[in-house]
């Protein structure tokens, strides 16, 4: 008995007890700065708060059946998942295409790598400025080139038009990110293994093939992780909608986080708010796991 | 484990505490406060709450060596008043007071405001708007307990037009400016085809968009991707068509004795305001793209003849473009009647908190800032921002001439507030949303947007 009691307190030597302390400090910010505030914004989610005034009143879950039924949380869930698919798609296959192209052996390659990563420089908001001036009708960029090459560039109102607003600042998104992608992807490329390469070239494989066969399956982990980054990136899409285009035309750029922020700050609805932001949490984590699944899935597969 | 295991049950049943005990409270509180209509003050009870009372005057000069906080919003500009001049002429009248003025952009403000609210750490004056406009709106601040009556000032004694910053009784925040909406205008283009005066009815006003159109010009520039510039015209109309009707049209709203989807109200401005765009005389298929700013630089540019906007941005859009210097005019949209109405009203002011140290000496800085007189007075004046409501000089600022005939005509009676200013937040972002919706060809129809419009308000009066 003494014996087992003596195993059963035994600890690595290297990981003793006493080096739970120095959990203590990391456990204590995490608590603080990230469950007590998750733990308030449920807490706001059941009030009527409305970010002013502290005589605030408990109201249940009238919060969540409001969400649900004004309509507010399906436009901006589909518009945020639009979103998501355009830049994900996008941005994942221009960075995987240039990560390719800049990982072979070509003149300047250090200088087209750092072009390529530039955007991802920019805030959201220089950015998002930029574009809007890019996008502009008749006198922008884009525009102007249009009518340079004799097209109607009078005509040209991305920002303006309903049916493509969305993809239009989801476009941005992938110029802002695909340089980040493209890092992610690069760094992964450069640990396959040039002997498997050089192998496959023996057996007679071609350019395709290779890829396919055998830088893809390498870099499974890779491209699991950016498509998970962009994912969750594309689903906290709030920047571009609100500056370039403020949730409009009409309510085909709000997000669920624009819609979160309208809520809060332009309808002063606290509460009502801090359930969309559980909703929102909620669907987010549940995109991102199962995502994560099949990927992982996948990534065994190939 | 074991430690992650008390931990996550710890955590769930924190949140299932919570979610018990936020069930458990008093919920009727809320439902019956959700048909209680908040009472404002007439002008009259206003005017005379305050004829009696007075505060310390000799507070400040007792007070020793104090700094007194003070933010607004707003960009900051060189030389600006509230940030350089203020300061330095309130510490050059009471030597032993700092004035610290803090100016952050509106969102920013908005933040910080409530930031500091709810800390109680909130600047001593603050800048707060009339009636339930904007985050920093008086009444919902004055609802909450956060701001001083100011009817003691010698301001605001006497004076019978402060209704929209008087909260049950009690003037609650300081101003003696006021902000226009109104149709800036190029008077070298209209005079090209051969408009020689400003309209006087709807239909002239329509009449001359056609001309503007026919000669190949633009007749009104917008920049509808900021959706709030919708605004800028909707409420000049509705101060023509539904005010001098029923000016209490919008506290009615509240008591359901009107609705949005009452007939000649404001299907009638919305179908007024949607002809300019199915005319073409505001082409959708550009404004939907085309921010505010955009659109002041494309009207400055000589690109189209007039553009709804206010007095606060005055600055930008009689600058000089890319069409020099042109002459510009400043009217209100005319009504279908003929009878000249405009969207002018009392602008943002300051506001005390109600947790200051320093009540007495904040009320006297403002008392010496809008006496009329004093040199912050005129300060304010020269500053080209401030369009005052009563004399004292306030004909000798910039650009008076022209916003002159728009105070005559609030001075007259006709001048009616901003629509939103008495709706509860969120109302006027609907209405813009289906509105741009109408315009841009998605099927929505005006019922649509006075329907959804008095959702939206039933829904936020709700809470």
């Amino acid at each position: 008995m003494i014996m087992k009691k003596k195993n059963k307190n035994q600890t690595s030597p290297v990981f003793n007890n006493r080096m739970y302390f120095f959990l203590i400090p990391a456990l204590t910010f995490f608590l603080v700065f990230w469950i007590y505030p998750l733990l308030q914004l449920f807490y706001y989610s059941v009030t009527d708060f409305n970010g002013i005034n502290y005589d605030y009143d408990f109201v249940g879950f009238k919060n969540y059946v409001k969400v649900f039924h004004n309509g507010t949380l399906i436009n901006s869930m589909k518009n945020t998942i639009v979103y998501a698919a355009v830049t994900v798609v996008l941005s994942n296959l221009i960075g995987l295409g240039i990560a390719m192209a800049l990982n072979t052996k070509i003149h300047l390659k250090g200088f087209f790598r750092t072009c390529a990563y530039f955007p991802a420089l920019f805030s959201a908001i220089v950015v998002g400025f930029i574009w809007s001036y890019v996008y502009m009708p008749s006198s922008g960029m884009i525009a102007s080139l249009v009518s340079l090459l004799g097209g109607d560039g009078a005509g040209f109102n991305p920002l303006g038009d309903y049916k493509i607003a969305l993809f239009a600042i989801a476009l941005v998104e992938v110029w802002r990110g695909f340089g980040t992608t493209m890092i992610i992807y690069l760094a992964g490329l450069q640990t396959v293994d040039d002997s498997l390469l050089e192998a496959g070239r023996i057996d007679g494989c071609s350019e395709w093939q290779l890829t396919k066969k055998i830088k893809l399956p390498l870099i499974a982990p890779t491209i699991t992780i950016n498509v998970i980054l962009s994912v969750i990136n594309g689903l906290k899409a709030f920047d571009n909608s609100f500056i370039m285009t403020n949730g409009g035309p009409g309510k085909s750029t709000k997000t669920l986080m624009f819609q979160v922020y309208e809520t809060a700050f332009t309808d002063q609805k606290m509460g009502r708010a801090s359930a969309f932001s559980v909703l929102a949490f909620a669907f987010i984590i549940l995109i991102t796991v199962i995502m994560l699944y099949f990927m992982n899935k996948r990534e065994v597969e190939l | 484990m074991k430690l992650k295991k008390i931990l996550s049950l710890a955590l769930a049943g924190t949140m299932m505490a919570a979610t018990f005990a936020a069930c458990g409270e008093d919920q009727t509180k809320a439902e019956e406060e959700t048909t209680e209509v908040v009472e404002e003050a007439t002008t009259e009870e206003a005017a005379s709450a305050g004829d009696e009372e007075t505060y310390d005057h000799q507070a400040i000069e007792k007070a020793g060596d104090i700094t007194i906080t003070m933010m607004v919003s707003g960009t900051a500009a060189e030389n600006d008043f509230e940030t350089e001049v203020l300061p330095k002429l309130i510490n050059e009248k009471w030597p032993n007071v700092t004035l610290e003025v803090t100016k952050l952009p509106d969102d920013n403000y908005y933040t910080s405001l409530k930031t500091k609210l709810a800390s109680g750490e909130c600047p001593d004056i603050i800048l707060t708007q009339p009636m339930y406009a904007g985050q920093n709106s008086c009444y919902s601040m004055a609802e909450a307990g956060y701001l001083v009556p100011l009817n003691d000032l010698d301001c605001v004694k006497g004076r019978h037009d402060m209704a929209a910053v008087t909260y049950n009784g009690d003037v609650v925040t300081a101003t003696c400016s006021v902000s226009i909406l109104g149709t800036y205008y190029n008077k070298d283009l209209f005079e090209q085809v051969g408009i020689t005066s400003e309209p006087k009815t709807w239909d002239e006003f329509l009449e001359d968009c056609q001309k503007l159109q026919d000669a190949g010009i633009q007749p009104i520039v917008m920049g509808d991707k900021d959706q709030y510039v919708l605004q800028f015209g909707l409420y000049q109309i509705a101060a023509n068509e539904i005010y001098p009707k029923n000016a209490d049209y919008d506290t009615q709203l509240r008591t359901g004795d009107t609705s949005f989807t009452d007939k000649d109200t404001w299907d009638k401005v919305l179908e007024m305001y949607g002809t300019l765009y199915e005319r073409g005389y505001i082409d959708a298929s550009k404004s939907l793209g085309m921010g505010a700013a955009q659109a002041i630089q494309a009207f400055i540019d000589g690109e189209a003849a007039m553009t709804f906007d206010g007095s606060f941005n005055a600055p930008a859009i009689l600058a000089s473009g890319a069409a020099g210097d042109f002459a510009r005019g400043y009217f209100p949209i005319p009504s279908t009647s003929g009878e000249q109405y405009t969207a002018t009203c009392l602008a943002g002011g300051e506001s005390i908190y109600s947790g200051s140290e320093y009540i007495d000496e904040c009320k006297e800085i403002l008392d010496y800032w809008m006496d009329g007189s004093s040199p912050v007075w005129e300060a304010s004046l020269a500053s080209g921002k401030v369009i005052a409501t009563y004399g004292n000089g306030a004909d000798e600022i910039e650009n008076y001439d022209l916003f002159a005939p728009f105070v005559s005509l609030m001075n007259k009676g006709n001048g009616f507030y901003w629509c939103n200013q008495a709706w509860p937040a969120g109302t006027e972002t609907e209405m813009e949303a289906l509105f741009s919706e109408m315009i841009g060809g998605q099927g929505t129809t005006v019922e649509d947007i006075t329907q959804g419009m008095q959702d939206k308000f039933e829904d936020l009066l709700e809470d």
